[in-house]
């Protein structure tokens, strides 16, 4: 079965592609947090600071389209949060830019910071997921002192969530076949929890076989890992522009802009 | 002498209190290419697991000169390989690279070793060039071949493989029936398929309600169509008289 896997494009070949997983994971945390905690009526900051993920998806050839999607598909979760905002914040507020005024409410101005920083921040997680593969980001984490069991988890969940989400379309595919007609509501939560159930006992059979396949391989309970990962020239000068760009942003642009 | 494989009157209970293996006695000398064929549920799979160490019962099972005891597994597993049926269970690392350099490191060697001997692997199943390949990229015959890379890095003796051409195509089972031909180490192969028998082995062995029922030259074994016959078996097209085979090359 075919999966959109989240680092399909990272498998590309182009600078950014190239740059060291630790750096760009750590220069995608630091650009999160300085957007984080912006002022929530610094709006319009927000857009100077979508053009550095910006930059870096074009520059590694992510398509666009792929870019909102994936923006598109967990929006529904922000978009709750940022359209009650309007009504718990109704107090005025007035936006100058040069010579146009806006009369608005400060929830109106939350709202927009809501949707523009998960926007911005999006862009980023994106371009670090689209242009770094899985297992160099995993390596990069271990390498960064994230604890190892974490480390090792995220790798097990990353390997075998789509052979559960195949397990799963099998079992759908199996009760549609033989259920014309429909089924009832009853039927069909007692169908579900036979579905969870069956996948659990499934994940458990998987997790013992790995087990002995690691076991097969001398695995004592330390694991074991080569360091493939490399700082290069071209990685900090990559640092340089990024905190350059969001230091930048933030001392000299933001005071501006207001 | 010294044999690869030495099981003696190995007899098994699942917990539910089933017979699995029922005082099996078997040998499998150095260089040896041994087919356990039988039907479903045989006890095929389970005797695989006793040779590897996973499942203890009663009687002797003997690895190159060591009987499998609690305290010397991680040697015995150092000389003996194995191959799960499913090569997703076997292949749970990020990258081809670090699944193939698994079994290495946990021999304690260093990089540069490990990186040789993952090369080597890569190289002999036929996947050079593909170690930064993501274990979810690679087609069914390149999972299996994969597999045995897994296995193969940790130079071992003997290498057991369970039902290695499930779900395989013509073609893909064509190149794993001459990767197999290629390996200088001793095999078992436990399948339900006998023209992939008889093309990868030169012995085999029936087994059938977790008993060894004939064991012997694999053609003499797998031409005895009443023998075949009688355990839910069939002879393979190679060995019925007059019979011009195409497929498998090995």
């Amino acid at each position: 079965m075919h999966h959109a896997y989240i680092d399909k494009f990272a498998y590309q070949d182009s600078p950014i592609h190239c740059l060291d997983a630790r750096i760009k994971f750590l220069v995608t945390v630091v650009f999160t947090a300085v957007v984080i905690s912006l002022p929530r009526t610094s709006v319009s900051i927000l857009f100077c600071y979508a053009v550095g993920p910006f930059v870096v998806l074009v520059m590694g050839g992510i398509p666009l389209r792929f870019v909102l999607k994936h923006i598109l598909y967990v929006s529904p979760f922000v978009l709750v949060l940022a359209l009650t905002s309007p009504w718990y914040d109704r107090t005025a507020a007035t936006i100058v830019f040069g010579p146009w005024i806006w009369h608005t409410t400060v929830g109106w101005l939350r709202c927009w910071s809501i949707l523009c920083k998960f926007v911005v921040t999006m862009l980023a997680l994106i371009a670090l997921i689209s242009t770094t593969r899985f297992a160099n980001l995993l390596a990069g984490l271990q390498r960064l002192g994230v604890p190892r069991l974490l480390v090792i988890q995220m790798g097990f969940l990353y390997r075998y969530i789509f052979l559960l989400i195949d397990s799963a379309h099998h079992i759908l595919r199996a009760r549609a076949a033989r259920s014309a007609g429909g089924v009832a509501f009853g039927r069909g939560a007692k169908f579900a929890a036979a579905m969870v159930g069956s996948l659990f006992v499934r994940s458990i059979d998987t997790a013992e076989h790995i087990n002995s396949a690691m076991q097969a391989r001398g695995f004592d309970g330390n694991w074991r890992t080569i360091n493939r990962l490399q700082v290069c020239v071209v990685d900090y000068v990559f640092v340089v522009i990024a905190v350059s760009f969001i230091l930048g942003l933030y001392f000299f642009v933001k005071p501006l802009l207001g | 002498m010294v044999k690869a494989i030495e099981v003696e009157n190995f007899s098994y209970k699942y917990p539910d209190g089933t017979i699995a293996l029922n005082g099996i006695t078997l040998d499998v000398e150095y260089g040896e290419r041994l087919a356990l064929i039988g039907p479903n549920g045989a006890g095929k799979s389970t005797l695989l697991l006793a040779i590897t160490g996973f499942v203890r019962g009663t009687g002797r099972v003997v690895i190159d000169g060591m009987e499998i005891t609690n305290g010397n597994l991680k040697k015995v597993r150092s000389r003996i390989g194995c191959c799960l049926e499913n090569p997703e269970d076997q292949l749970f690392m990020p990258t081809l690279f670090d699944d193939v350099a698994f079994g290495p490191l946990n021999m304690g060697l260093d990089s540069q070793q490990v990186k040789e001997r993952v090369n080597l692997a890569l190289a002999e199943v036929g996947l050079a060039g593909m170690a930064e390949r993501a274990p979810h990229h690679l087609s069914a015959g390149q999972k299996r071949a994969a597999a045995i890379a897994t296995v193969l890095s940790m130079s071992p003796k003997i290498i057991t493989l369970d039902e290695p051409d499930g779900s395989l195509d013509p073609r893909n089972r064509d190149n794993l029936v001459k990767l197999l031909a290629g390996l200088s180490q001793t095999l078992v192969i436990a399948t339900c398929n006998m023209d992939f028998a008889a093309a990868v082995s030169d012995k085999a062995a029936v087994i059938d309600g977790g008993r060894v029922i004939a064991a012997g030259p694999a053609e003499q074994i797998m031409s005895d169509s009443k023998l075949m016959t009688s355990h839910g078996l069939e002879v393979p097209r190679k060995f019925i008289n007059g019979y011009s085979a195409t497929g498998f090359s090995g």
